[in-house]
């Protein structure tokens, strides 16, 4: 993904990545992504800090880095906003643009080179500065709020400690998100030492304040690639403390330990891990037989998987058009190209507001759920001339080629839900007889000879990372599945796990959709000893055959 | 499942007909429903078991009843309508483990099955039942089929139906379903050249309606022979059997068979000299549990078996985990098409339309609450929610209810709302989920209905108290009377809304004959070796090719891959396009 995101917050994973990459990038920006502190800061800072696009420096095939020249050029203060998400395959996604309000750039040494303790004088951690810590617990507190599933669960699970004697290594965005989850499997038990999986995304106060709480991290906004693995080997290799658990998020943390300390599986119980790339590069080891512990895939759950697709893309779709266009939707002919979750949601949405919706699809089910929702089912060729805006969610690569660029109508909109960077061939649009127009962040005007202009925005990167935001409520639901996940792994008997990739059991993903429904004062129905023995269920689920589509 | 197929129609009928002062007239006509009707809801609970139930084969009726209707109406005007109407049943004579069915339907009046209506719903792909309406069904001639001798008009005795004279009349029907099913036509086509079914013997056990019928030719155009029975008592179109008769199928089946008449027609498909199946389609798992216990041998020949019904496929399960399943089993049930079709978009629909029919209600404004939000759930709150109604969901599954919330509808418990809400629809599958308790407290008026399965959702019986008093006011509806004067409006007996006040598009039965036709091919040439002695889920490629066949009825154009993008996304061209775990 030479995707750079515009921002600076949000930057895009670490060189180090290369699969990764290769998978798509931009996937990787997570879904733990903060979001209060965009929020918060997000405007601010941002304009100041006005941090140099960093370039991605996503080291990855994609060789237009031409793009990275552009992108330098724009002007610094294009990371204004500065968003997060997971989608679609997307969990992939992670990133995070983390607005450090502390991240001051006058203190210019290494995390490395400095000799920090916390109050109680342990100096077991490397993070920017130490004393940002009130500032981080603040950040943690507010997420905490957002997180209330996350809270419910340390309640519940307090009084049994399911994760006492686990040694958990972790290597995820490091947010006040993600902050929550740490201090969560302490309360349960665990021990704790954790690394960024992001050379961008940390928040060094949220990390400063884990610190202070004792949690030994190893983690700063814009390591270096050198530093990044530094961390990661900082956290795994600690004499006397030997990692039982592994969380890991992009699969660097589990490449690590496979090359370095292929000792350290042996006493391991498990890997969990949330990123799409993270689950391919484990199934390929698992493929070559080379899987020596159970692994959890927790990003195909039911749960996870429909809010970071269909509910958040439905929302998202709306926000990051206005947001760029204050485009008004009513009556507009829109076209999306590809009918899966993220487009399911996207039509939803659009269609909800007034919208002119018409889908393409490649497979004859996705295309036969949009007639029966209401969608024309047409190839993007026979209605580009007329539409008003084009939306892709295919996670496929040239969808919109040049030549349909050239068709469509003035003032057509033109971005990417999808995946990566790919599915719109901005490439071809960096031609000599074009001009570009940066009207916005993240909107760019581009202009034909005969003066027809198409906008598009996020320069064809994912929209929903670059012009919008993911709801706490959302990473609440990955981290509550992260961390059951962990504590299934850590207490299952012996040989319910086998050296493979496993799914999280129905019935934890039933009871990570259960904690959260008290966010929505929702009350569910309990099965009847009579009804559930009809039924053949036990009372407390899980409830439907793992072949069950939802 | 027993189901009851009502004539849904009539009850628009009626109204139209009858102009509301004339409501008292109906009345005792509608006694005369209800004891009917009351037989049949006995059975139905017999036939609760979920799994029991043959499949629903969605089936055929739609146009044949459509079509027969207005002959009823001239010839017998109103009040013969209305009677009949009322009756409509075809219950699923299940020979099966539940014995106290049997009883009930034979007890019932022969012409019921005026209207037809079919549908395959939820887990009721079990619910099937199909009230063929045969035009000619006369009931004048009431000698038994079994003692005849009729030959058609090539000289072949080798099937036994109604009357072969009927022929003409069936052959109508038949063409007039194949402008509805159109995939199936364009599988004819398709494949038509390389005969992917040359040499297969197929043995078939499912509704006999003029749907099948095309579904039949279909595969004796592919190459197929085939020798049929019907996997209902009542389902079947004596016309189209006869049509298909004089075509040159080996058809056993007529309308109101007996229980051994039933298993008489299975046997003569099964046990001829000289002929031995290779391949079997079975709708409910009879004609496979008779070939199991009579003629064992003939597995080692079978292909495959391709089975549509919850029921059967339940059956297919219990016998592979029993490891008694001897050849390879298509669960056709399963489909991603298929279930969604069943589901989700037909009770969407029929969901509005049994409501209207039966009730005339309005949605706007209303306050409804639906029980459980499974594929049927998810339809009916779409539609309700696009006609204005306040919807509240009930779950019990933590995932459903979040997507229920997700969805913008409150999630409550039953007893919570139960006294404010205007209608209550239960989706679940489940027994006893509105009880008398709750059926207590209800508001005057309160619509009460069931979409889910079979007729235990609904607490019926404990309505049958000598406090409280029931009055059919039109086909398929009754005023169940409190002491107090409230009223409380039952639909359907509890039973089956879709199946019997609304109808099942051709167009869903479309979908699940051509991915029978899809299964069989692909049982019958696939390698040595690819299936084993299990039960399979249709594979992805063939339900993709399930769905791409409909998709001209929708103008709709699919996108091709480059091979640059199929190559990206390592994918072949032509799919199968998701992996197996996609949820859809």
């Amino acid at each position: 993904m030479t995707d750079s995101n515009g921002d600076g917050k949000l930057e895009v994973k670490q060189a180090s990545k290369e699969v990764k990459e290769s998978e798509n990038v931009a996937e990787k920006y997570s879904a733990m992504t903060v979001k209060n502190t965009d929020m918060n800061v997000g405007e601010l800072s941002a304009a100041f800090t006005a941090v140099p696009t960093l370039k991605s420096v996503k080291k990855i095939q994609f060789a237009n880095q031409e793009d990275k020249q552009e992108f330098s050029k724009f002007p610094t203060k294009a990371g204004r906003r500065s968003l997060s998400r997971s989608i679609s395959q997307s969990s992939t996604d992670s990133y995070s643009s983390a607005a450090s309000y502390t991240d001051s750039s006058d203190d210019e040494s290494s995390p490395r080179e400095k000799n920090q303790a916390n109050t109680k004088g342990n100096s077991d951690f490397c993070v920017k500065n130490i004393k940002q810590a009130e500032f981080g617990r603040r950040e943690i507190e507010i997420a905490e709020q957002d997180m209330s599933a996350l809270m419910a669960l340390r309640k519940r699970a307090q009084g049994e400690k399911p994760l006492a004697g686990a040694k958990i290594v972790g290597c995820t965005h490091i947010t006040a998100q993600t902050a929550v989850l740490v201090e969560t499997l302490v309360a349960l038990g665990a021990q704790c030492r954790w690394t960024a999986c992001n050379i961008y995304s940390t928040q060094n106060e949220v990390a400063a304040a884990l610190a202070e709480s004792g949690v030994a991290v190893f983690a700063w906004k814009g390591e270096s690639e050198d530093d990044f693995w530094w961390c990661i080997d900082r956290c795994v290799n600690t004499e006397g403390w030997q990692a039982n658990m592994i969380l890991d998020d992009g699969g660097d943390l589990t490449h690590w330990v496979y090359k370095k300390y292929p000792n350290v599986f042996k006493k391991t119980q498990g890997i969990v891990e949330e990123s799409v790339t993270g689950v391919h590069r484990l199934y390929q080891l698992s493929k070559a037989g080379k899987l020596c512990v159970p692994a959890m895939n927790v990003n195909d759950s039911v749960t996870k998987q429909k809010f970071d697709n269909l509910y958040c893309c439905r929302e998202s779709i709306l926000d990051g058009l206005k947001r760029t266009t204050d485009v008004m939707f009513g009556g507009k002919q829109v076209v999306v190209c590809g009918y899966g979750e993220v487009g399911k949601g996207c039509c939803m949405a659009l269609k909800a507001l007034g919208a002119i919706v018409c889908i393409t699809e490649i497979d004859p089910i996705c295309a036969l759920q949009g007639c029966m929702d209401g969608f024309r089912v047409v190839k993007l060729n026979e209605v580009i001339r007329s539409m008003d805006m084009v939306i892709t969610c295919t996670g496929n690569k040239n969808v919109v080629s040049r030549e349909q660029l050239d068709r469509m109508k003035n003032g057509c909109i033109v971005c990417n839900m999808g995946h990566s960077n790919t599915e719109i061939d901005v490439a071809s649009l960096r031609t000599p007889e074009l001009t570009w127009e940066r009207v916005r962040s993240q909107v760019d005007h581009v202009i034909w000879p005969d003066g027809k202009r198409v906008i598009l925005l996020a320069e064809g990167r994912l929209l929903n990372l670059s012009c919008s935001t993911v709801p706490s409520f959302v990473l609440s639901i990955t981290a509550t599945t992260q961390a059951l996940a962990l504590i299934e792994l850590y207490n299952a008997p012996e040989g319910r796990y086998k050296q493979d990739v496993y799914l999280l059991p129905k019935k934890m993903d039933e009871y990570v959709a259960s904690l959260h429904l008290p966010n929505f004062d929702a009350h569910l129905t309990e099965l009847s000893d009579e009804q559930a023995k009809y039924m053949g269920l036990n009372k407390n689920g899980p409830f439907k055959p793992n072949y069950y589509r939802y």
